[in-house]
């Protein structure tokens, strides 16, 4: 026996001292032989328990055991039942039999064990006994253990009494209705404070550890009242679908709760039944505002939280005071030493930062000091949102401050900061300047890797597009940048952009000059980069346009034929004189091409062609969209936008969540009928595209183009046509061809129990004028299973060019047929019943014939367009300001341009600029003035439009809502 | 805006200074069955597209790469709390060994999940008054699970005093009671009578 025992001893310091795994099986072997004998060693069990939770730690559940050995072993384990009044034994047995309950079968065989525990053991090993009790239990069996539970929660024990609400809480998916009868003791729980006992807890055997300690615990405890948290979790879940019952229970008194924990989840409670209805939120104004000089941290923290979560989802108008009660405590948070409660505070400001940036500016000397925080995510969080309380007046200080700090850190932190500065000036076009010194310092600065000098080049490429004002002398000062810059690849864009934008700068020769110098310094890969950039200044001057220096051009082709027989390399010879003959030949699209193609329909057009094989035939570049200069910024322009919001929004966090993001909006508008303020553009783009394929798909139009229907020219929608919550969710995609419209309704059956059979949209078009459009022929689904999603179409021919509004009112025709429960498929024979559902109208307004356009001087493009027209409004619904700006946005189709669709600091008054062009012809353009203000009345508009076409000027000042 | 439940944390994680496991528990509510369902149906299509469809709560092979990286995330940063996979991470870094206490979203309330984790960082340290260490844990993995399993259970926080935990934690038997000692006064007499009138009813239930 002895002799036993110190191999035991043995095996301990060999596992505690080396990593080795300790042999399974042998110590499976152990189990069985230990626990089986009689009489039990409860140390030597208890050993050997532990090594068996360490093997299931380290190998994980489901390998560790197969599950005819889990069963096995868990049912020696279940031998040691059998050893009485041994606490510090049964303690562990209990842990085992949770754990193993998961691996094993016939987990039944414990029951009764378990119970016999709980009816009469101790206080120690009766929580315990409770929480495996949960574990071994199933649909069938856990209405037995009610009655057990009912005692266990009105125990005067605050761990019994948590035991038996946490399982309680743990069953509620399989047997709810056991649990709701004793719903009544769950809840007096919450307001009967219970007591802590204190054990004897060295099991049977004489205290060694417990110095003198009779009998007590060698720890004090102190009741924290955790059984009421738990109760009131469980009281909620219970009464989750009753609104007046958690009213009720709310209306309790908040200040006399102890735990915090449960005051927590009690805000979180009322969050709950705000956001369900947002006009209970006055009853709650004073709680909250109350809460927030209570002295818990984590109840401040929730409380602000929840206001936070109010103000940037726009449930309920928050007043000034609660609101900057908020502040003062989230201000107060900043300076703790506590770094989770710093953590959390400046994750909120960063929240509320892009809703209420002016406000959040109290706290700015604190973020200020959080900058050089030793915790990386707090210092990131401090930057990003005082990058957002900036404004035009202030950037130039923030700037310089971040400047002062950023020496010390990261390459990683530097780029979340120069991500933060390149919003920075998309929403401050103005501020370039100051931007523009700063990228320039961190790119000429020599520390700081390529990943961090490839962000700033990326940073001053969006500079030099979208504000053209920066151009010249961003452009500059890449050109001082690139004579000493140790990375040939930064090297190699720095030297693209200046090609594609040098040309047209005011002076190229300048960016000759130093472009030249990289072709008798550098590799030959700056070499042959170099080349191409060169030879797109041929392009430009050499042409016939006003600004054209056929000087610059003639030394330029000089130039480039002294590399084409000079060179040592192959690539850049070639390049050369691939170069000079375009120029001879005069194919400058070859060098410069003046449309892009939509790279992710290129792709996907491609994957397609690839994948079916279809090599007989030329691959169609027809289908692919094209962009011009203009409409490719345009489209970044607006997606870089929209990723600024999408970033505000949420937290900043892994590239990951986004796009799973991105996938759950997708999924949710195709089903649903987007609530398209929330959609991203890119969003929508997507979904049109979606939406696109599968109109080909359906073989409604060929996808050669050649047809009768002409080229598509522009997709619009989906505008949702009914509630979401209505029988049939149905939205609506516009899509204009050349001389046909094609109009897709996305029809979702909602109904649970009936199929509905030949479904088909009656359109009609009811303009009193007289209309140019000709109804062809519309497409009817067979069958539309509950739950299923179909498309069905409507085609309408065109008269003529010019572009109407159209209003079609929409009637879904339909057989209704029941469904057999059993077979999930109508009864056979059944006939089922016409029957119709009118939906909303659909308009089509000279919106949908608008793409976005990129304009880099608004008011100078504005004054160039010839027609002019205005229009007042009144809009007396009560919306917000944000609402009608991206109502407007919406409708127009039209690029917001300078940033102005987002409103700042819930200001009364706006201005929105919007530009975009004529799908019929690119020529026709477009820009809108829109000023608004809002009082108590509504909003009251004023828009202004400009075009070189009079008709769609006052046609869109028409229709902008 | 999450709905309020009592479900709040994920996993809680004991590495050492490699960032290789020394305890770890991955929480899942007992009978929201969604892993299950997928292994069961997985079990016919062969193992390895188990592995791939199982997420991290019982994925071994996902579960070590999320420490490693966890690890090499937080190892000597000293940051207290990190957002890492989308979740809040609370954790602290001893001479050979790291604590980890990580939420199950984003939404949690930060302080609470501070007090989760001081609870049972106080409950480790009384109970190994010989210090927070590997060796130390190892050899008491005992009662470092027990104080594991007594501060959450299944997800749920159950306790977050450290004295109220640790108070909960049986120390192992130290002597197996076969070698109970005999003192011969009467007191000693009597409880020596008791002790084999237990003994002897305990054999009999056993039906020896």
């Amino acid at each position: 026996m002895s002799a036993y025992k110190k191999k035991n001893e043995n095996d301990i310091s060999s596992s505690s001292s080396g990593s080795e795994v300790p042999d399974k099986m042998s110590i499976y072997q152990d189990c069985l032989k230990t626990f089986n004998e009689s009489p039990i060693s409860p140390k030597k069990c208890r050993l050997l328990l532990a090594k068996l939770l360490n093997i299931l730690t380290l190998e994980g559940y489901k390998k560790s055991f197969t599950t005819s050995e889990a069963t096995t072993l868990f049912f020696s384990v279940s031998k040691l039942f059998q050893h009485q009044n041994n606490d510090s034994l049964r303690q562990m047995v209990y842990l085992v039999i949770k754990e193993l309950s998961s691996i094993s079968e016939d987990t039944l065989m414990v029951t009764s064990s378990i119970m016999k525990d709980i009816q009469s053991g101790d206080n120690l090993i009766k929580p315990n006994a409770v929480r495996t009790l949960t574990r071994v239990l199933d649909e069938t069996t856990a209405f037995s253990a009610e009655r057990l539970f009912k005692n266990c929660i009105v125990s005067p024990d605050s761990s019994v009494c948590s035991a038996s609400l946490v399982s309680s809480y743990h069953v509620l998916p399989i047997a709810e209705t056991t649990v709701k009868r004793y719903g009544t003791e769950a809840m007096q729980a919450i307001f009967t404070p219970k007591k802590v006992s204190t054990y004897n807890n060295n099991s049977s055997s004489s205290s060694s550890n417990n110095n003198g300690d009779e009998g007590g615990s060698k720890f004090y405890p102190q009741s924290s009242y955790m059984s009421e948290y738990h109760a009131f979790g469980l009281t909620y879940k219970l009464k989750n679908n009753d609104k007046i019952a958690l009213m009720k229970l709310i209306q309790n008194d908040f200040n006399s709760l102890k735990n915090q924990f449960l005051k927590v989840e009690w805000i979180k409670v009322v969050g709950e039944l705000i956001y369900k209805d947002s006009s209970l939120f006055s009853n709650f104004e004073q709680l909250l505002y109350n809460g927030l000089y209570q002295s818990y941290e984590a109840v401040k923290l929730e409380i602000a939280k929840l206001i936070t979560t109010l103000i940037v989802d726009n449930i309920a108008p928050v007043n000034d005071q609660l609101f900057g009660s908020v502040l003062e405590v989230l201000k107060q948070f900043l300076v703790v030493p506590r770094t989770s409660t710093r953590f959390a505070s400046v994750r909120l400001l960063n929240k509320l930062a892009m809703v209420a940036p002016t406000k959040i500016s109290v706290c700015n000397p604190e973020l200020e000091s959080l900058i050089n925080d030793k915790n990386r995510n707090i210092s990131t969080f401090a930057i990003t949102t005082l990058l957002k309380t900036g404004n035009s007046s202030n950037i130039a200080s923030l700037i310089s401050t971040i400047n002062k700090f950023t020496h010390d850190v990261s390459d990683d932190f530097k780029i979340i900061i120069v991500d933060a500065i390149r919003t920075l000036s998309i929403k401050f076009p103005n501020e370039w300047n100051v931007i523009l010194q700063f990228l320039i310092d961190s790119l000429k600065n020599s520390d700081g890797g390529i990943k961090f000098k490839n962000s700033v080049v990326d940073c001053l490429i969006d500079l030099v597009q979208f504000v053209p004002s920066s151009k010249e002398s961003a452009l500059e000062n890449l050109c001082d940048f690139i004579e000493d810059c140790e990375y040939s690849e930064v090297l190699v864009r720095v030297l693209h952009i200046l090609g594609d934008y040098g040309p047209t700068a005011s002076k190229p020769s300048l960016y000759v000059r130093h472009i030249y110098n990289r072709v008798t310094l550098e590799n030959s890969i700056i070499r042959s980069a170099a080349v191409v950039a060169l030879s797109k200044f041929v392009i430009i001057n050499g042409g016939n346009n006003a600004s054209a220096d056929p000087t610059l051009a003639k030394n330029i082709i000089s130039l480039l034929e002294n590399i084409k027989e000079n060179d040592v390399d192959d690539e850049v010879r070639d390049r050369s004189a691939v170069a000079l003959e375009c120029i001879k030949e005069n194919h400058p699209d070859l060098i410069k091409s003046s449309k892009t193609f939509d790279l992710s329909v290129l792709e996907s057009k491609l994957t397609q062609y690839v994948t079916n094989h279809e090599f007989d035939s030329p691959f169609d570049t027809s289908s692919v969209p094209q962009y011009s200069e203009d409409e490719r910024r345009a489209l970044e322009l607006k997606r870089k936008q929209d990723e600024i919001n999408d970033k505000n929004s949420g937290d900043f966090s892994s590239a990951g969540k986004k796009s799973k993001k991105t996938d759950a909006s997708t999924k949710n508008n195709g089903s649903l009928g987007a609530s398209s303020s929330n959609t991203t553009f890119e969003q929508r783009a997507k979904i049109i595209h979606e939406y696109t394929e599968k109109l080909y798909e359906a073989s409604i139009i060929p996808s050669d183009g050649s047809s009768k229907f002409g080229k598509l020219l522009n997709s619009c929608g989906p505008v949702p046509l009914t509630e979401p919550e209505s029988e049939f969710v149905i939205s609506a995609i516009k899509h204009i061809f050349q001389n046909y419209i094609v109009l897709q309704y996305n029809i979702e059956n909602t109904l649970t129990d009936s199929a509905v059979e030949n479904v088909q949209v009656e359109v009609n078009t009811n303009t009193n004028k007289t209309s140019n459009l000709v109804f062809d022929s519309s497409t009817i689904i067979d069958q539309l299973m509950p739950g299923a999603n179909e498309q069905c179409y409507a085609i309408f021919e065109k008269t003529s060019e010019s572009i109407k509004e159209e209003e079609f009112s929409n009637i879904l025709t339909f057989v209704t047929k029941e469904i057999d429960p059993a077979t999930q498929q109508p009864f056979a024979g059944d006939e089922g019943f016409d029957d119709e559902y009118e939906f909303d109208p659909l308009l089509l307004t000279c919106g949908d014939y608008l793409q976005p356009l990129f304009t880099a001087d608004f008011r100078q493009d504005l004054s160039k367009l010839s027609f002019g027209d205005s229009c007042v409004y009144n809009i007396k619904e009560n919306i917000t300001l944000q609402q009608a700006v991206d109502k407007i946005v919406l409708n127009t189709n039209c690029l917001p341009l300078e940033n102005t669709q987002f409103i700042m600091d819930e200001s009364e008054k706006h201005i929105l600029k919007l530009f975009g062009k004529s799908c019929l012809n690119d020529d026709i353009k477009i820009g809108i003035l829109i000023k608004m203000i809002k009082s108590s009345k509504g909003i009251a508009l004023k828009a202004e439009a400009r075009s070189n076409d009079q008709e769609l000027c006052s046609d869109l000042v028409n229709s902008l809502i | 805006m999450t709905t309020p439940t009592l479900y709040t944390v994920s996993s809680y994680l004991i590495l050492d200074s490699k960032g290789n496991r020394i305890y770890t528990k991955y929480f899942n509510p007992p009978f929201s069955n969604k892993d299950s369902i997928i292994t069961k149906k997985n079990n016919t299509n062969g193992e390895d597209e188990e592995e791939y469809n199982t997420g991290l709560q019982t994925n071994l092979k996902k579960q070590i790469t999320f420490e490693k990286n966890l690890f090499k995330k937080t190892h000597k940063t000293d940051s207290d709390i990190i957002i890492f996979e989308d979740k809040i991470i609370i954790y602290k870094e001893y001479a050979d060994v790291s604590l980890y206490l990580v939420s199950s979203d984003l939404e949690v309330n930060e302080c609470l999940l501070q007090l989760t984790f001081d609870g049972i960082k106080d409950a480790l340290e009384l109970i190994l008054d010989n210090g927070l260490d590997k060796n130390n844990i190892q050899e008491h993995f005992d009662m470092c699970c027990l104080a594991i399993d007594e501060s959450i259970d299944d997800g749920i926080v159950l306790e977050y005093d450290g004295a109220t935990i640790a108070s909960r934690v049986t120390s192992p038997p130290t002597k197996d009671s076969a070698h109970i000692n005999i003192d011969l006064s009467e007191k000693g007499l009597l409880s020596a009578w008791g002790f084999a009138k237990s003994k002897l009813a305990e054999r009999l239930q056993q039906g020896l």
